[in-house]
């Protein structure tokens, strides 16, 4: 009573009010020390993805699985018993410094066991250094450049998204057997687009299929309307989209609106949820590869992942990045799980042609990560994108056929990947 | 460089279906124009950037935060209002926006170095972002624009959807009526006024305050419509204005600081010098628009149609 009346009368603080703040106050400053005895228990992930920029969403939905698959993990018991904890750093979208500072922290300060990241494939790579430096784990959810599991591989780094070269392969022979030979090509122009243009031309080359034109489209292009132009005269069969993200929807936006989609059949290799939900329902066309889709009736343990990703989300479905983002998290247990311990290099030779149970690869033909590449060997999803789905407004792809990745994912001395195992 | 644009040679005559420009000098003539479009809607977001630095020496970086805010405020008015009632109520929502951002923020680095205007816009370009990011979500969001608009209207030379016709329209009438409010009105005398000598126009017992509030504002109206015109051919997602802000500031540099017809010019220029580098050497579309700036400072700094000694 006495304490209320003090302290309305004039933003007056009393003694106690002031001892208690006090002690709050020191034990905020003092809780890295408490914190130390109890990370001992707690074993650690750190995901450092973009959650700022052009890849926010995409970062943001693989953060969204990798969170229900803690929330799993932990309600299973943890990881050898112990708590899983899930430390979440803002790499950027585009600034490797940032992504290499904060992997280095999440390492060296906070003493990560797992690193996850980066939705860049050159942020990936660049936090794959440091991983590799330091001994530690580190699952690349979806950054797809050929190089992190094939010329730059390293024996503690792994992958589960597809390669390029998977995903043009995939889709190829559909193209070709379905529309014509005549392709037109519409390149980013970064490694993930030239690796992409190889992968397909390397592809569709021994089915008959030429190129009758490419433009290289510098990454961030706002008007495609000259590319398409070009694309137009050379009147091919199939014009290819090789774009990501905010390119991908301006330049399909842009080619629909031309009506290039009516003459021409568009296409690409790789497609996402999140960029056709960015599009006006009459740009939603043509013919795509997803990684991981949603709508997968008759597979088992889909729909309940659906269903629980849904309640983190408000309603909206998960995309191939939650997917992403759950697998990769959830390979980190299973690794520590398999070796029955911690230590890198154990889990890493446990995770050699490892084979992700049903409830985790969530797809008809299962996945594993092939030995001496740390490639993870998913199915694909090829098909078509629609204007809107027949029953769920987020189901705008129909799927038309499952192609296995071990029958596109070529040999082993292919990919380019030699590993060297520590002592 | 590997992938130069091969082409087959074209199949004769063009045929019914493709009746496409298949020759180079109709590559370029198209081109020329589709510049021209592209740089209008450059001389727009320039112009209000122009504007606001004429009078005030305030160098909005969060320009494009105003963009994406009026592109986003007109997503969200659509379902009520409509595509046009949106594309006129946006802005001016966007503008009164401004307007509160220049009494709360701005204002207070008026006369200091332009360093202090430049770190303040930076930092505020980087809360627009994140709030928009933060009220409408990290994912593209999908905006519809009447489908009678997002037709061609001719398959053959021009290759332009009526979308482009309205845009180029809308910025061509709205760059008429700001220099028809600049010469003719008292505000815009007063503006103009003001960006040659403001102390005296305070002296003559012109509320300053007001003037640079009001000119903000009509600044910032014309970074939101950019924004609403643009949601129509770019995918709508936070960083829409990042994407846009620098070709601003380039047309700036090259028409010449303290002017807005070079300012216009400067937009129109790097939109058809973009334009028609796709067509020789795609690669480059994006940098030659800063070689221009390069090849301007070294041999006239001014600008095209800039003032000596400013700046």
């Amino acid at each position: 009573m006495d304490r209320t009346t003090r302290s309305l009368a004039g933003f007056g603080v009393d003694r106690r009010t002031l001892l208690k703040s006090a002690a709050i106050g020191v034990a905020g400053v003092a809780s890295p020390f408490v914190q130390t005895a109890r990370a001992a228990e707690t074993v650690r992930i750190g995901l450092d993805d973009t959650f700022t920029g052009t890849y926010a969403a995409l970062g943001k939905n693989e953060m969204i699985g990798a969170q229900l698959a803690v929330e799993q993990i932990n309600a299973k018991g943890g990881i050898l018993g112990r708590p899983v904890e899930l430390l979440i750093e803002d790499s950027t979208s585009g600034d490797a410094g940032a992504a290499v500072q904060k992997a280095t922290k999440l390492i060296e300060r906070d003493h990560v066991n797992f690193l996850l990241g980066n939705v860049n494939s050159a942020l990936a790579q660049a936090m794959a250094q440091v991983a590799n430096s330091h001994g530690v784990l580190h699952v690349v959810p979806g950054g797809h450049t050929d190089a992190i599991t094939g010329d730059n591989c390293h024996w503690n780094v792994f992958r589960v998204c597809n390669t390029t070269a998977m995903e043009t392969a995939a889709v190829a022979s559909v193209l070709i057997k379905n529309f014509g030979k005549k392709f037109y090509y519409l390149i980013p122009d970064y490694a993930f687009g030239h690796t992409l243009h190889s992968g397909m031309e390397r592809a569709a080359k021994p089915l008959g299929g030429i190129s009758v034109g490419a433009d290289l489209v510098p990454l961030g292009t706002t008007d495609f309307s000259s590319y398409l132009i070009k694309a137009q005269a050379a009147n091919p069969d199939v014009i290819i989209f090789f774009f990501a993200g905010d390119d991908m929807i301006n330049a399909l936006k842009q080619a629909v609106q031309f009506g290039l989609n009516r003459k021409f059949h568009l296409a690409g290799a790789q497609q996402e949820l999140e960029a056709l939900l960015g599009l006006p329902p009459e740009a939603r066309v043509g013919t795509w590869v997803f990684e991981w889709y949603w709508n997968q009736p008759g597979v088992p343990h889909v729909e309940e992942f659906v269903a629980k990703i849904r309640q983190k989300t408000g309603g909206h479905v998960p995309t191939a990045r939650t997917w992403f983002g759950y697998a990769s998290t959830w390979t980190c247990a299973l690794a520590a799980e398999t070796a029955k311990s911690l230590d890198a290099v154990k889990m890493a030779r446990a995770l050699q042609d490892f084979h992700l149970p049903p409830e985790v690869a969530l797809m008809p033909n299962g996945a594993f990560y092939r030995a001496g590449q740390n490639q993870l060997i998913p199915d694909l999803f090829v098909g078509n994108a629609r204007e809107k789905g027949p029953k769920d407004p987020e189901d705008l792809f129909e799927v038309t056929e499952v192609v296995k990745g071990s029958s596109v994912a070529g040999t082993l001395e292919e990919t380019g990947c030699k590993m060297n195992w520590p002592a | 460089m590997r992938h130069k644009g091969e082409r087959e040679s074209p199949q004769g005559p063009s045929t019914a279906v493709s009746g496409a420009p298949a020759d180079m000098n109709q590559l370029i003539l198209f081109n020329l124009f589709n510049g021209l479009i592209v740089g209008a809607f450059y001389a727009l977001m320039a112009l209000g950037l122009s504007l606001i630095m004429n009078l005030t020496g305030v160098i909005n970086f969060a320009h494009g935060g105003f963009l994406a805010i009026g592109a986003y405020l007109a997503y969200s008015l659509i379902p009520y209002v409509g595509f046009w009632g949106a594309l006129i109520i946006a802005p001016l929502l966007t503008a009164a926006i401004g307007l509160v951002v220049e009494r709360l923020l701005i204002r207070r680095v008026y006369g200091l170095d332009p360093l202090y205007s430049l770190l303040l816009t930076f930092g505020l370009a980087f809360i627009l972002e994140d709030a928009t990011r933060l009220i409408w979500g990290a994912q593209a969001v999908a905006y519809q624009v009447p489908s009678a608009l997002t037709t061609p209207l001719s398959y053959d030379y021009f290759f332009l959807t009526g979308y482009r016709l309205l845009m180029v329209a809308i910025a061509a009438v709205v760059v008429i009526a700001l220099f028809v409010i600049l010469k003719y009105t008292r505000l815009g005398m007063r503006i103009r006024a003001g960006t040659t000598d403001l102390e005296t126009v305070s002296a003559l017992g012109v509320n300053t305050s007001i003037l640079r509030n009001l000119n903000f504002g009509l600044g910032i109206y014309l970074a939101g419509l950019a924004g609403v015109l643009a949601a129509g051919q770019l995918g709508l997602q936070p960083t829409i204005g990042s994407s846009l802000i620098m070709p601003s500031f380039v047309s700036i540099i090259i028409g010449g600081l303290g002017s807005l017809p070079g300012t216009l010019l400067g937009g129109l220029l790097i939109g058809v010098a973009s334009s028609l580098t796709s067509v020789f050497y795609p690669s480059a579309t994006e940098a030659v628009m800063y070689v221009l700036m390069a090849s301007v400072l070294l041999v006239r700094p001014r600008g095209l149609l800039g003032e000596e000694g400013r700046f």
